[in-house]
């Protein structure tokens, strides 16, 4: 480990990026600074917060999950559709969400594991099986989220946003899980080096199930945030999430040949996307505009974080 | 034997695919149906040449469906409906496409990033600058007679683009195999350092691979063009994982150094007849999707498990 600067800051690029943003935001725009749009932004950010440190674990282990937008999506109109604004039904909807979560979660680890496929394909295909699943379900907006749900996606306690807490409590306890616990070992051991790791006795196919399930637990907590939030079904809520998660997960420093990451990293990152599209509408800038300032923030977001190679040494 | 198996398990799979398909309807297997499967596939296709050559290099493009998307609208608003407009519009096209190839491949080979997520991010610009330009409308015009051509059926039957497709896919598996330039993509895919220390112009290699994947998405986009004759701004939406579910389906892996274009033929055939057996059995879109998810699923499981046998 070095501590001269360029090394340090090369380390904690994404910070740097977070930080430097949030100046010029705080800076140059005056309806940016109000207490309620800071709020806002953490409040928008809560959902892909969540599913982006469920795709940490699962990058980590070396592998990747592309259901998890869809499969969010999904958890969205089934919350909607079954409680339809009715409050007695919040604890059962929330429960079968993260249900149907962890379950396509388990499916892609028992698939993935049995048929030996190559995870892309394989959650590539779930993507377009649980994107088939919603619209043959519903190709319009049903039902209404339960008033609790939209307390825990746009509700405050002491001023704070209590989906922001919630994804402050879920990183926490994921990074615990990485750090402290033999499932963290595992998984990063998994992602260095799948040959390795069986050798010295890794349950690789045990540890990857874990992995596909806790992305499919986020993605149905994520489902319910965004169900919250939007107040009803709308059957394409969660397309693209994937894209996005992914791309916080490698801004934040992940490496997505698998082995190492930090949740930290990826919370960084989805802050840096989630001031960007706040300043962006704040701006008036109009979507497809947008778009474009999305795609060059990613690509010079990565140059400012990429790995400093040393001399002589030979790029992966 | 077992290695020409392993190399056979995509073609086994396809020939499976098509047998069940008779088994639906025969007319399946009637030849004009079947060139019509390969003239759908064309546009993906054609991309997925250039995907393949970048996957064996050892990196990825997903860029590929924005460029297609981007070139359709280009090469619609440039020909403005006018056939003395034609050439220049392709040419403009093409140079466009490349441009957006050769930025990915110096931002890469200078900088050591991610391809993964530096391509996700220009696929991101261009589906916007697409955007901006065409006003997120379908704008511009197809000049007549360009859609006839690519589409005209030689001798009645093999349709013009169906033709290109192949013949693309046939000079690129010749390159790979006979040049040096295809030979390099092989060694540095495989063993980075043992290329560097070989001396190969990585950076060159690089710079050139990912233009050459950007050229083939434009010419991929003027096939969409052609076929549909409709310049959608949405038309290459998700069509980068079509193109990387067929490179991968055809046995280039990503970490570099194996695969080949005849792979990939046959993984985009997989996927196409696989849409067609789809359409076939009378289902909407919507179940379509489930079902082309199973058949990603199943036919992948397929290849690993023939692959696997083989080992």
């Amino acid at each position: 480990m070095s501590w001269r600067l360029p090394a340090l800051i090369a380390r904690t690029g994404i910070y740097w990026v977070l930080l430097f943003l949030f100046a010029a935001a705080l800076a140059a725009i005056p309806e940016f600074r109000t207490a309620e749009n800071l709020a806002n932004v953490l409040t928008q950010s809560a959902p892909l917060g969540v599913l982006a440190v469920g795709q940490t674990l699962v990058i980590i282990a070396g592998l990747i999950d592309l259901s998890v937008g869809q499969l969010a999506g999904l958890a969205v109109v089934l919350v909607c559709a079954l409680a339809d604004g009715n409050s007695a039904w919040t604890l059962p909807v929330v429960l079968l969400a993260l249900l149907l979560g962890g379950g396509v979660g388990a499916v892609n680890g028992v698939l993935a594991n049995r048929l030996r496929l190559n995870p892309l394909i394989l959650t590539f295909g779930m993507l377009s099986v649980l994107q088939g699943t919603i619209f043959v379900w519903t190709d319009r907006s049903i039902g209404r989220a339960p008033a609790e749900l939209a307390w825990l996606a746009n509700g405050r306690v002491y001023g704070m946003p209590v989906a922001a807490l919630l994804v402050v409590a879920v990183a926490l306890g994921t990074h615990a899980v990485l750090r402290y616990s033999r499932l963290g070992l595992d998984l990063a051991a998994l992602g260095g080096n799948e040959e390795s790791a069986r050798r010295v006795g890794v349950p690789t196919g045990r540890v990857r199930l874990a992995a596909f399930v806790l992305s499919g637990l986020s993605a149905g907590l994520a489902g319910i945030l965004i169900a919250g939030r939007l107040g009803t079904g709308y059957p394409i809520a969660g397309a693209g999430y994937e894209l996005d998660a992914i791309v916080a997960v490698v801004l934040g420093g992940t490496a997505l040949a698998g082995g190492r990451g930090s949740v930290g990293g990826t919370l960084a990152a989805v802050l840096v996307l989630g001031v960007v599209s706040n300043v962006l509408n704040l701006l008036q800038i109009s979507a497809f505009v947008q778009m474009v300032a999305k795609g060059l923030i990613v690509i010079l977001a990565i140059l400012a974080n990429q790995p400093h190679t040393q001399k002589g040494m030979v790029p992966a | 034997l077992r290695r020409a198996l392993s190399a056979a398990a995509i073609w086994l799979v396809l020939a499976a695919l098509l047998a069940a398909a008779a088994l639906l309807s025969p007319g399946f297997l009637d030849p004009a149906y079947l060139v019509n499967i390969v003239r759908q596939a064309a546009p993906i296709g054609i991309a997925a040449v250039g995907v393949t050559f970048v996957m064996i290099l050892g990196g990825v493009d997903l860029s590929v469906g924005a460029i297609i998307s981007f070139a359709a609208v280009l090469c619609a608003v440039q020909m403005e409906g006018r056939a003395e407009n034609v050439a220049l519009a392709l040419a403009t096209t093409l140079a466009a496409s490349a441009a957006i190839g050769l930025a990915n491949g110096l931002l890469i080979a200078f900088n050591r990033i991610s391809p993964f997520i530096l391509t996700l991010g220009t696929a991101l610009a261009v589906y916007g600058l697409t955007q901006v330009y065409s006003g997120g409308t379908a704008r511009g015009v197809v000049a007549p007679g360009f859609r006839e051509v690519f589409n005209l059926r030689l001798g009645g039957l093999v349709p013009v683009l169906a033709l290109a497709f192949v013949a693309a896919a046939i000079l690129a598996e010749a390159t790979l195999r006979t040049t040096r330039y295809g030979r390099s993509l092989y060694l540095v895919g495989s063993n980075r350092a043992a290329a560097t220390l070989a001396g190969l112009p990585i950076v060159r290699l690089t710079v050139a691979t990912y233009a050459l994947s950007g050229l083939l998405a434009g010419l991929g986009g003027i096939a969409l063009l052609a076929r549909s004759g409709v310049s959608s701004t949405f038309a290459g939406r998700g069509l980068e994982f079509d193109a990387l579910a067929a490179v991968v389906l055809g046995g280039t892996t990503f970490e570099g150094g194996r695969g080949n274009v005849a792979g990939t033929v046959a993984g985009v055939l997989v996927l196409f007849v696989a849409f067609n057996m789809v359409n076939m059995l009378g289902l909407n879109y919507n179940s379509q999707l489930i079902v082309k998810g199973l058949i990603i699923i199943a036919a992948s499981a397929a290849y690993t498990w023939l692959n696997r046998e083989a080992d």
